[in-house]
């Protein structure tokens, strides 16, 4: 246990010194005001019609979630692809297991090193964002809503483990580090942008192109939200239970829905919902970032202790 | 108490890769008296570092077995790690930490407690000649400084026995010496040392033993008494007679001893080579005359290499 935390300790204190680490934080802090600035024109342009506060700090959570969607893996990756190869790439490996530790207690304090980076980085953009939102947008961010956006942290931090853990794998068995960052980017670039395309050819190709709809001639907007005619509501409604389907194992999408749960606020009342009813209605998500955390890490524990370390 | 600091018997090691089988250790049985430093000399690829690897656990051998200080190297090979301190090949730092921080990273992998640790970097700094250095990025350190530092972080722990493969390659005539110095005084201190080269001039003369490697094969181990016994009934023995006057009738006397093939005079040095053991008939011809120094003269790690690699072929 001990020579885990040493190994932990030195990995956490690497990391906080290097360029890639705090890149990645700022790249986060960026997304999140980012998307506050968008809200921000919102609410000056438009201000009436989205004034309600709903609406507001809906739109600020797809952003934020958005935007963990593509940084939470970015920074499993970041963390992950070196974690071994790099040591192998440098020779520090040898130094490292020439002594008396055993090798998954190597990469056990790999694992815990990266589980408190990824907490810390996505904790303090949120610490940084939210307040400069306030700030400088005026988005109303109530203690409630901001309960919320550090909630989503956890899901985040299963993204961005499921991502380390893929990556770990491809570096526990690449003797070249950037070799194994291309493996986990060529997979990020799957899930996050070619198979949701993929699942949309998929969906059209089923169903077909949309269902043509008569437009009222003096309308200003085409539908009132939720008066869209049954057959367009039924279309989109089988589209979407498509796309879902063919993303069911991409860790992305179950992230943005796992996510959006979060967010989802009741009809009435205007709350949010029930963490409990959260958690029921959106096992399948937490199930598929856990079995591909648990999957990779198990792999790479394997593989690991089973090579040898040869030149 | 084990006899031996390293004992194997019938090592193999084959590496399987795309290009076919390697035998990189073909039947090694080596034997590392305890308190001795001891040379394993071979050239590149006679397997060398792939001994050293399997000695301590980091690669597994195919076939055969190790034991180091009594342990076991595949069963035991963290109690192998404890009590060893390894120089590897191919080792690199972390570069944007700095000597101290590297030496006090890997002492507590070695499970040094926090306190003697400090004391211990600060010294093994200090022998190896980096005290200066100590709170400097290894980024930006040479390569006979970086070495120094493997030397250091191989002594932390104190071994009782230290691996150092090929430590002097590619190092600076100073930190040869260093490094040679070094090795001396710590086997003077009863630890056992094991040093891998291939360049036999270099560190052949400090060893007191050898194993003499070939394409995964030892030719022949044991002290350098022993290897040259062979050398010699083989190829005569040597003498070197250094007088202050009447060399010339010295060496007319010389000639007629029995067994005696080749004496020559140079600069007041005779040189003898004879077929047999003549050291007691050419003392005390020598007690007749002013002369300086007798010495048998022992083959050089590289005569002796060559001469053995030579029988087994
Ligand atoms: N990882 C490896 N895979 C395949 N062959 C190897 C590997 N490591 C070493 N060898 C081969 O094994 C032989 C011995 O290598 P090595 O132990 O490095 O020798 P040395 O240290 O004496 O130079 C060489 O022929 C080398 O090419
Ligand atoms: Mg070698």
């Amino acid at each position: 246990m001990e020579k885990i935390l040493v190994v932990a300790r030195k990995e956490v204190l690497e990391n906080l010194r290097s360029a890639r680490y705090w890149g990645l934080v700022a790249l986060f802090v960026l997304f999140y005001v980012a998307s506050t600035y968008a809200i921000g024109f919102a609410i000056r342009g438009f201000g009436a019609t989205l004034a309600g506060r709903q609406r507001v700090v809906l739109q600020l959570s797809t952003n934020v979630v958005n935007a963990f969607a593509y940084i939470a893996p970015l920074l499993g990756i970041a963390l992950g692809f070196g974690a071994v190869a790099a040591e192998r790439e440098k020779g520090t490996i040898r130094l490292v297991l020439s002594r008396p530790i055993y090798r998954d207690d190597l990469l056990n304090g790999k694992l815990i090193a990266a589980v408190v980076l990824i907490v810390a980085a996505l904790a303090l953009s949120t610490l940084i964002a939210v307040p400069l939102a306030v700030a400088l947008q005026g988005v109303n961010v109530t203690a409630e809503d901001f309960a919320r956006l550090l909630l989503l942290l956890a899901p985040a931090l299963l993204l961005a483990l499921a991502y380390y853990s893929i990556s770990l794998f491809t570096s526990v068995n690449a003797s070249r580090s950037s070799h194994a960052l291309m493996v986990s980017l060529v997979l990020w670039i799957f899930f996050t942008f070619v198979l949701p395309i993929v699942a949309s050819l998929i969906a059209f190709h089923v169903l077909g192109p949309p269902p043509a709809i008569t437009f009222r001639p003096n309308a200003t907007r085409p539908f009132q939200p939720g008066q869209e005619p049954a057959q367009l509501r039924e279309y989109f409604q089988k589209y979407s239970q498509i796309v879902r389907t063919v993303q069911l194992a991409s860790p992305n999408a179950r992230f943005q829905e796992l996510s959006s749960a979060l967010f989802a606020t009741r009809q009435q009342t205007g709350a949010y919902e029930e963490l409990s009813k959260v958690l029921s209605s959106h096992w399948i998500d937490v199930a598929v970032l856990a079995a591909y955390i648990a999957a990779f890490l198990l792999l790479s524990y394997i593989f690991f202790l089973r090579r040898q370390e040869t030149r | 108490m084990v006899e031996h600091a390293i004992e194997t018997e019938g090592l193999v090691k084959v590496y399987r890769g795309r290009g076919g089988e390697v035998r990189a250790l073909d039947g090694v049985d080596l034997r590392v008296p305890r308190g001795v430093l001891f040379g394993l000399f071979g050239p590149n690829g006679s397997g060398k570092t792939t001994l050293i690897s399997v000695l301590i656990g980091l690669q597994l051998p195919t076939s055969g077995s190790a034991r180091v200080l009594g342990f076991d190297s595949v069963r035991e090979s963290l109690e192998i790690r404890r009590r060893v301190g390894v120089l590897p090949e191919n080792y690199g730092f972390y570069e944007h930490m700095t000597a101290r921080e590297n030496l006090e990273y890997l002492g507590r992998l070695d499970g040094m407690p926090a306190r003697e640790l400090k004391r211990r970097v600060s010294e093994v700094l200090e022998l190896v000649g980096l005290k200066e250095w100590a709170d400097a990025k290894v980024k930006g350190f040479s390569r006979g400084m970086t070495q120094r530092l493997a030397l250091a972080q191989a002594l932390l722990k104190d071994p009782e026995l230290l691996l150092l493969d090929e430590p002097t390659l590619g190092l600076d005539p100073q930190s040869v010496a260093l490094f040679k110095g070094l090795m001396e005084e710590l086997v003077k201190q009863g630890k056992t040392i094991l040093v891998s080269t291939h360049l036999l001039q270099e560190l052949g003369h400090i060893c007191t033993h050898a194993a003499l490697i070939r394409r995964g094969r030892i030719l022949a181990q044991g002290s350098l008494q022993e290897l040259s016994k062979a050398y010699r009934e083989a190829r005569g023995y040597g003498y070197e007679i250094s007088v202050a006057a009447g060399a010339e009738e010295l060496v007319r006397e010389l000639r007629g001893i029995e067994g005696v093939t080749y004496v020559a005079l140079e600069n007041d040095v005779i040189r003898v080579r004879a077929r047999q053991d003549v050291t007691e008939q050419l003392s005390s011809i020598a007690s007749k005359y002013r002369v300086r120094s007798l010495v048998p003269l022992a083959p050089s790690w590289d005569e002796l290499y060559r001469f053995y690699q030579g029988e087994r072929e």
